[in-house]
């Protein structure tokens, strides 16, 4: 495959593209869904195909084929040439860059797990999802829905360019989650979940935390807890804010601000802020491609799908903005180094600038520490995911939350939403815990452009945060 | 490929597939989908141009045998990779004895129903042509207004089909041609920015080459000059249509597909037959409008799409269902199999294993126009002219959900006074149906899908 993917950089350049980028993605997906007690789906999916970017006169144009035949290729590469010949003479902002030596990647850049999806059978993965769901059952009468499921995305990614890069890894994702749906005595439907995952084997899923019972356990026990819970207050208070949910913020509501494309049209805030202070001493942001899986857990991402290696990208170094995520051409135009940013969510789409693994750095705080910090508040835990617009207000959901008093945990709440603008909520982070966890899976992903769902890994410690728009029920 | 020989083209294989994977097990019933879509998408940002030119297909088998099933999809309609789906999707099957003991059939041969509108000129947009018009849209949107600060647009035109077969002796297809563009413009006077977004999607025309870009502007720049609401309270909420389409998707749009109410996540699974909205509201999902982006003369699993009534002056009609689900709940299919599993569609729809979505959505307008409606608030509301943020981040279950609401005017003794800075808006879905206090006349076609007037609803909480 390599040859062909070089032949068509050859042809790119032959037709008159100053640079040709070719890759070659063939992975497979695997989800089994289990609704309580019938399976729902057992889904395998093989995705396979070649997508082609030529540069032309500070341009690109990008196209895509699942074909590998030759004349199919030729096709995909004059398609490409075209649209970046017809996209130059509307460019009034190229976006360049310089030839840099080529990359070769090495064996070791793929992550080694011990026990890979593809060495396991169909019935092993299946019994992973029985067990969740079957201890999940325990939880009570009041439960009316459970759904178990498990996810794997794993092959080869291939790349080469006309610096002669050649990049071969593979990439690997496995995801086993447990949701439980019960019925409050007033008819009301409220939810409890858990999940494990991340560039990981299948060996995670026997280790204390990961283990199909524990994932099944803190789904059910979470949906029971919900059952007495009472609707989060509507209104402005003090907040700690769990791993899972830190990594949520950083992710949507600055990691998106910080990506090159938005920042050079001007679209973010924080375009030309580079050396402002935009939070507190306890706000660190960092991206990092490769971060240390076996401790923080993550997404294991080498290079990005322009052939760039990782980087570990301090974005905000203790409030202070010092980087963004890059793509070649907007590094190269905002006068920085390529970040190992610039991501595809499949063939069918051009790599755009994207995370990786985005978190806040841990604090020196213990728990009991942080919650004294807080006081009287909302501790809010795990995450729905979010949403950030180009002003820098974010909305995040938190599925279940406490309400805290005088620094001790005092009842349950439901699903809780978080608002406000992210560079309000920076300048108003007043600790962080010392534990810092990474949290990545197959099922959910980050959304740009149109391209979804994107694994990303996020996380963070445990946030206090001074003040943060609560939506609820106004009294 | 041609649009004219397309859906032959797609059958043919579908027919070879059915008959090679017959082979692999006699005893087996099979069921084939093959997707086939050119794109062509240009992006103009700040004069960064990024283009796309391409072709996605893919197909998806489904296989059968004694109540078990297996779903296996690759990419490519040739032969070769429908016979890889064929092997990996048996292979699934027979390594495990799971059992569905629901699953009864797929879906009978039943005569289509109508494709939506076309016009060749889609099939005619070119790349120059979609630069031109993204230029155009970016530059008239920088005219408008010395404020507007940024602007991006993005013109894309897409067509094609699919087919389904399956070894009930099903053999459909369906195809369509839609191009659609949308222009984002950030204004900012001193340390404020105010964002807006206009689009146009439309499958029997051309999308409009001016105008959009204005619009995007003009809603940017009213915008700016925002007060604080400066408080937490309950208060009417005035939607317009485009961001009552995100409140009928986000909240009944779940609520109504049958997989959730067969599930038991639907929390109006119960309400068959009784009221669940005020009196004024009526929703019907129309498969077969004309105009709609989502109609086709089949659903995904070959089924012809219908029109269906969801509400009925305020009381709760039917369940949107796919066969799989129909059968269980012992009702008929109502041609909303999808391949894609949330409102936007999805970029590899034949990787996706059947789901059910609404089709087309569409709310019966009143009488009163926006003005009408705004001269009818005796105190303070909210008027909400976008898309809420995080309101697709919403709980089927327990339809309670929080939005931030960005573009966003305060009404008061019967006026719009100014614009506010961004409140979140909490409540109920469900319940919001039943405190629905008015229902507009302005209905417009928005880009969710959903066709709706301007809508009224009382009690949610704000945080201004």
């Amino acid at each position: 495959m390599l040859g062909k993917l070089q032949k068509c950089v050859e042809l790119g350049e032959k037709l008159g593209a100053g640079f040709v980028e070719a890759r070659f993605d063939d992975l497979t997906l695997r989800t089994l869904y289990r609704v309580n007690g019938t399976w729902k789906d057992i889904i395998l999916r093989s995705r396979a195909g070649v997508g082609v970017v030529c540069y032309y006169g500070g341009a690109s144009g990008y196209s895509f084929t699942s074909s590998d035949d030759h004349e199919e290729l030729e096709q995909t590469v004059n398609k490409a040439f075209k649209m970046a010949k017809a996209s130059a003479r509307a460019v009034s902002l190229k976006l360049d860059f310089d030839r840099k030596p080529s990359v070769k990647s090495q064996r070791a850049d793929t992550f080694q797990v011990k026990i890979h999806p593809q060495a396991e059978n169909l019935g092993y993965k299946t019994e992973l999802v029985n067990r969740t769901v079957e201890k999940a059952q325990e939880s009570g009468k009041n439960i009316t829905n459970i759904m178990g499921l498990y996810g794997e995305l794993h092959g080869r990614k291939l790349f080469t360019n006309s610096e002669g890069s050649v990049v071969d890894w593979n990439f690997e994702i496995v995801d086993l989650q447990c949701r439980v749906t019960s019925k409050t005595a007033s008819g009301d439907l409220v939810n409890g979940a858990g999940r494990a995952g991340g560039t990981v084997g299948l060996e995670h899923f026997n280790t204390e935390g990961s283990t199909p019972e524990d994932i099944g356990n803190e789904a059910g026990a979470h949906a029971k807890e919900q059952l007495k819970a009472r609707p989060c207050p509507a209104g402005v208070f003090r907040a700690l804010i769990e791993n899972r949910l830190a990594g949520v913020l950083a992710h949507e509501s600055f990691g998106h601000l910080s990506e090159g494309d938005f920042v050079v049209v001007g679209g973010s805030p924080l375009a030309g802020k580079i050396g402002a202070r935009l939070g507190t001493e306890h706000a660190t942001i960092i991206d990092y491609g490769t971060p240390n899986i076996s401790e923080l857990g993550g997404l294991w991402l080498p290079y990005d799908d322009q052939g760039v290696k990782a980087n570990e990208t301090t974005i905000l170094d203790a409030g202070i903005l010092k980087h963004y995520l890059h793509s070649r051409g907007t590094a190269h135009h905002l006068h920085q180094e390529p970040t190992g940013n610039c991501r595809a969510v499949h063939f069918g789409f051009v790599p755009i600038p994207r995370m990786t693994n985005t978190y806040f750095a841990p604090g020196d705080l213990t728990k009991e520490e942080a919650l004294e910090l807080l006081n009287t508040g909302v501790y809010a835990i795990q995450t729905l995911g979010g949403q950030v617009e180009g002003d820098g207000s974010f909305l995040f959901k938190a599925i279940r939350g406490y309400w805290v008093q005088n620094g001790k945990i005092k009842e349950p709440l439901r699903e809780v939403s978080l608002s406000g603008n992210i560079l309000d909520l920076l300048s108003k982070v007043e600790g962080a815990t010392r534990d810092l966890s990474i949290h990545a899976g197959y099922f959910g992903g980050c959304g740009k452009s149109g391209q979804a769902p994107l694994p990303c890994g996020l996380g963070g410690p445990e946030l206090v945060i001074g003040e943060v728009r609560f939506g609820g029920k106004a009294s | 490929m041609e649009y004219e020989n397309l859906k032959n083209a797609l059958l043919s294989n579908v027919d070879m597939g059915l008959k090679y994977a017959s082979t692999v097990d006699r005893n087996a019933e099979f069921e084939l989908y093959l997707f086939y879509q050119q794109r062509t998408l240009v992006n103009i940002t700040q004069g960064v141009v990024d283009a796309a030119d391409g072709i996605v297909e893919g197909n998806a088998v489904r296989v059968a045998k004694q109540n078990r099933l297996s779903f296996a999809s690759s990419s490519g309609i040739s032969i070769e990779r429908i016979k890889r789906s064929v092997n990996e999707a048996v292979a699934s099957l027979r390594s495990v004895s799971i059992k569905d003991t629901r699953f009864k059939r797929f879906c009978e041969p039943k005569k289509p129903g109508k494709e939506g509108a076309f016009t060749d000129k889609i099939l005619n947009l070119g790349k120059e042509e979609l630069i031109e018009i993204a230029n155009g849209m970016v530059k008239e949107a920088q005219d408008f207004d010395k404020r507007i600060h940024t602007v991006g647009s993005e013109c894309a035109a897409e067509w094609g089909g699919f087919a389904v077969g399956n070894t009930l002796g099903l053999q459909q297809a369906s195809r369509s041609a839609i191009n659609r563009c949308e222009v984002y413009c950030i204004a900012v006077a001193g340390e404020e920015r105010r964002t807006a977004w206009e689009a146009d999607v439309t499958r029997e025309r051309l999308i409009k080459t001016s105008g959009v870009g204005v619009e995007a502007a003009r809603k940017a720049v009213n915008l700016l000059g925002a007060q604080k609401l400066n408080k937490t309270t309950v208060l009417p909420t005035i939607w317009s249509p485009v961001a009552a389409a995100a409140y009928v998707v986000a909240g009944l749009g779940q609520a109504a597909s049958g997989e959730h109410v067969v599930e038991g996540r639907s929390p109006i699974a119960d309400k068959l037959g009784k009221e669940v909205g005020n009196p004024k509201l009526t929703i019907t999902d129309n498969g077969q409008s004309p105009s709609g982006v989502n109609t086709d003369a089949i659903d995904a699993e070959g089924h012809p799409q219908q029109k269906t009534t969801l509400i009925a002056k305020g009381e709760l009609s039917q369940f949107v269902f796919d066969t799989y689900y129909a059968h269980i709940y012992g009702s008929e299919s109502t041609g909303n199999c999808a391949r894609h599993s949330r409102p936007f569609g999805s970029t590899l729809p034949y990787e996706t294993s059947p789901s059910i979505l609404p089709k087309n959505m569409e709310v019966e307008p009143g009488r009163k126009s926006l003005d009408d409606l705004i001269a009818s608030i005796d105190g303070q509301a909210i008027l909400i002219v976008d898309t809420p943020i995080g309101i697709f981040h919403s709980n089927v279950a327990t339809g309670e959900f929080s939005a931030v609401a960005q573009s966003v005017f305060l009404v008061e003794k019967g006026e719009k006074k100014f614009p506010l800075q961004p409140v979140s808006v909490s409540g109920n879905f469900y319940a919001g149906l039943r405190q629905l206090l008015a229902v507009g006349d302005d209905l417009e076609k928005t880009i969710f899908a959903v066709e709706t007037p301007t809508l009224i609803f009382d009690g949610f909480s704000i945080v201004g």
